[in-house]
């Protein structure tokens, strides 16, 4: 396999099993699907939209129950078809998610925004831990600003911060930097990563483009149709393809596997 | 790792998957939101399902005396009321819609929103302040018979006590529901459709005809159709202009005295409200089937806002004459007269009245606003949190209630509370030797059941919309943030939407208000109100003693009236955004 990792791997903190997924009695939107994620890592989720990408990601949060299959995190079975198995409700996962219009609430100003999510630690703690959050993320003087008035690039970095605050152990990034124009977006992209990475967070970042996917990720897996098509590091992708033809992400799914 | 080589052929789930659930009851339990719509609406249900019960039992000679000497008048009446209520509210809401719409005259702006005020008029106000100025004693006939010295049988004068007198004050008071959706109607079209049709040789007044009338057609029947409703259901106006409709029927014929049956005249009653709840019924399947067909209609996307013509030397005055007589006589007119009487009386105790009864008629609208309200957002949060077939009937369900009427509601309340206040009774004397007297109708239980029924889905129509305006990724956020959805509610959308919550407080409590015929008939004995109150000074003919009363509806029904006018106010963006309940420039999509 070209994938084999040189060294042994820790366990993998997230594993997922044969997931599938329907909406209501609609067609399936992820079908099969087995993939692992480890603790520091960035794992990038590239395909064309309509491919089951933000669906996964949704039954990783635990907002969708799946129809077969099951997702593990560490030894605890959190989601399963199999209804004797306790679904974990998302408010009760450690899982972070930032989504492609960043969701920030628009009545709350961005420190309570960020302390939205920190129920479970003391008051008095709270407004310090936000703070705290918001230097990391570059945004310190804005703790007072509301939603609106922010940039989409400032609204990205406190939907980033408000996923932070709740400690997870896996980040799920929808498309965090779609719609951010090129120069922001390699900025916010590094500074994103590296803090998820410092936080030694496992990181799930959909995204359609496969230039990002091939410049951050640990590992990249290739969607479509709701199957994984396949999951190798950036650099196995990369070197199949010495002769692009077509937009890059027509080449990654298209061209033959030879190995 | 975690290759899945790509299937050549495609397989369903049931297929392949090993871990797929054995079959299991819980998928066909619906969640506890679920649950908890569809009981709210099931209130609307009880009702109706007594109403309809009240056919199967007999009551006696009471309905053969209905059927041989009243029914025929009923029908006939409400039949040429609602006919003539809706044609004529049809016609000046539209005219005046397309004018203020197309043309600009001086005084336009004002009239603009000023059409809207005789919402602010209850029907039954009306018809009471034109009796007082039109009688035979009243200040125009004594003036004429003064001035030219006539006497009684020398001229001929309208009289309002006719079926014609009632279609004017409901007319008067109603079409702005036309005039609103056939405003709205013109705005949303675009000026391009109508400028084809010029193009294609047609003169203004044809282009109207043929294109924009037709567009508009699906609102102003909407419109009508409310008009319908209130027709339908009113009392007080009918009543007091002593046109016997099925409505006022309902009223009176409960209030028969049978010597040797006395649940009979209340059978015959229900019976009578049967037959209004289906021609409600009715009016409201015709409604909802035009309104399917119209989702047809399509508009071009390229929309270009209509330009208005400025109207010339002698159209000018003739539009905005048009445009201010229906607001004369459904606002001005009344207004003027309570307000003259209201600083004329001799009585001193009017004010006192008006405070005293004011106060109750506060804290029952107080209080069934915010029981409409929160279990409006129940409703609204369950539809929202299970998309299904289950929460959207509970949500129309319990919307229908605004059709019924209020006699028929006081009916088919009165029935069965009354029955099981008795059962109570029954039971605690088995029990505990006491009796506790009317838990049920001898308080104010029974009128908040009854404003809850009529009015839960006003709330809900508006709290529905401003619901879908929330992004669901909002909703997702803070399901991810450890919010449970108990609390995303509270602390997510009620914030967010705390202005259209407001409103639709505003909206019940203003409804409340102004509510007549089921107050009258729910309300514990000696419980006045403000517009029972009303109600019995005018039949005393001491109205005089009711005019700070009747002012304080008006003006409290100007609020939601002022409310609408700032929402179609063409600079309107801001309280527009101030309606939706948020900075929600963040919640539209992007």
């Amino acid at each position: 396999m070209t994938d084999a990792p040189p060294e042994p791997t820790p366990p993998p903190l997230v594993t997922v099993n044969d997931l599938s997924f329907a909406y209501g009695r609609g067609p399936t939107v992820v079908d099969t699907v087995n993939l692992q994620l480890h603790a520091g890592k960035v794992h990038c989720l590239l395909g064309d939209s309509g491919s089951g990408k933000s669906t996964l990601l949704r039954l990783l949060a635990g907002l969708e129950r799946p129809a077969a299959g099951s997702i593990t995190v560490g030894d605890r079975t959190v989601s399963s078809a199999n209804r004797s198995v306790k679904h974990i409700k998302p408010e009760h996962r450690a899982v972070g998610f930032v989504f492609q219009d960043y969701a920030l609430f628009p009545h709350l100003s961005v420190r309570r925004n960020i302390t939205f999510g920190m129920r479970h630690r003391p008051l008095r703690e709270r407004k310090q831990a936000a703070l705290d959050l918001l230097e990391r993320v570059g945004l310190s003087d804005y703790a007072k600003a509301m939603p609106h008035t922010l940039s989409g690039g400032q609204q990205q970095r406190v939907a980033l911060a408000r996923a932070l605050a709740r400690d997870p152990k896996l980040m799920l990034l929808d498309e965090p930097f779609t719609g951010l124009d090129t120069v922001l977006r390699d900025e916010l992209r590094d500074v994103t990563l590296k803090v998820l990475r410092d936080a030694h967070v496992a990181t799930l970042m959909v995204t359609h483009d496969p230039a990002e996917a091939l410049l951050v990720a640990d590992t990249v897996s290739v969607m479509r149709n709701g199957r994984l098509l396949r999951t190798a590091p950036p650099e196995d992708l990369c070197v199949l393809h010495p002769r692009p033809k077509g937009p890059p992400s027509v080449r990654l799914l298209d061209s033959p596997l030879k190995n | 790792m975690a290759d899945t080589p790509p299937s050549t052929s495609p397989e369903t789930l049931q297929d392949r998957s090993p871990s797929r659930p054995v079959f299991s009851w819980r998928r066909f339990i619906p969640s506890p939101w679920t649950l908890l719509a569809l009981c709210i609406s099931a209130v609307v249900a009880l009702p109706v399902a007594v109403v309809l019960y009240s056919i199967t039992q007999d009551s006696g000679d009471e309905w053969a005396f209905l059927a041989e000497f009243r029914l025929r008048n009923y029908l006939t009446n409400t039949a040429y009321l609602a006919l003539g209520v809706c044609t004529a509210s049809a016609i000046i809401g539209t005219t005046t819609a397309w004018l203020i719409t197309t043309c600009d005259f001086p005084g336009r702006r004002i009239l603009s929103w000023a059409l809207i005020l005789p919402l602010a008029v209850p029907a039954y106000l009306a018809a009471y302040a034109y009796t007082d100025l039109l009688q035979f004693s009243g200040p125009i006939q004594t003036w004429l018979r003064e001035r030219y010295g006539w006497g009684r049988r020398d001229y001929w004068f309208p009289d309002l006590r006719t079926v014609g007198g009632a279609i004017f004050i409901l007319t008067a008071t109603t079409y702005p529901y036309v005039y609103l959706a056939a405003r709205t109607a013109f705005l949303e079209q675009s000026a391009c459709t109508l400028e084809v049709a010029r193009t294609l040789g047609r003169g203004p007044l044809h282009a109207f005809t043929s294109v924009a009338l037709p567009l508009a057609r699906p609102s102003i029947a909407a419109g009508t159709t409310l008009v319908l409703m209130e027709t339908l259901a009113d009392f007080g106006a009918a009543d007091h202009c002593a046109v016997d409709t099925l409505a006022t029927g309902i009223y009176h014929t409960w209030h028969l005295i049978s010597p040797d049956n006395l649940t009979a005249p209340r059978i015959a009653a229900a019976q009578l409200a049967a037959l209004l709840l289906g021609i409600v019924a009715l009016a409201v399947t015709v409604e909802a089937l035009a309104r399917r067909r119209a989702k047809h209609h399509q508009l071009t996307t390229r929309f270009q806002a209509l330009r208005r013509q400025r109207l010339g030397l002698f159209t000018a005055p003739l539009a905005f004459l048009v445009c201010i007589i229906p607001v004369v006589a459904g606002f001005a007119i009344p207004v003027c007269i309570f307000a003259h009487m209201a600083y004329t009386t001799t009585e001193e105790r009017a004010l006192e009245i008006a405070i005293d009864h004011g106060s109750n008629s506060l804290k029952l609208a107080a209080i069934a606003a915010i029981i409409c309200v929160t279990l409006a957002v129940l409703i609204a949060y369950a539809h929202r949190l299970a998309k299904g077939p289950l929460t959207a009937f509970a949500a129309r369900f319990a919307s229908l209630g605004y059709a019924l009427p209020g006699t028929v509601l006081g009916v088919a309340l009165l029935i069965p509370l009354t029955f099981l206040d008795h059962r109570l009774n029954d039971l605690t004397h088995a029990l505990f030797n006491t009796k506790p007297g009317l838990i049920l109708t001898g308080t104010v239980f029974a009128v908040l059941l009854g404003y809850q029924t009529r009015f839960l889905g006003v709330a809900l129509a508006l709290l529905q919309s401003s619901f879908q305006r929330v992004r669901p990724s909002l909703d997702d956020a803070a399901r991810t943030l450890g919010s449970g959805r108990t609390k995303t509610v509270l602390r997510v959308h009620l914030p967010m939407l705390r202005a259209s919550v407001l409103a639709a407080g505003l909206l019940v409590f203003v409804d409340v208000v102004k509510e007549l015929p089921a107050t009258l008939m729910l309300r514990p004995f000696n419980f006045e109100t403000l517009a029972v109150r009303t109600y019995q000074m005018a039949s005393d003919e001491r109205l005089e003693l009711a005019s700070y009363s009747a002012l304080c509806i008006i003006a409290l029904g100007l609020l939601p009236v002022l409310l609408l006018a700032t929402l179609l106010a063409p600079k309107a963006r801001r309280s527009r955004r101030i309606l939706r309940g948020s900075r929600d420039t963040l919640t539209a999509p992007q």
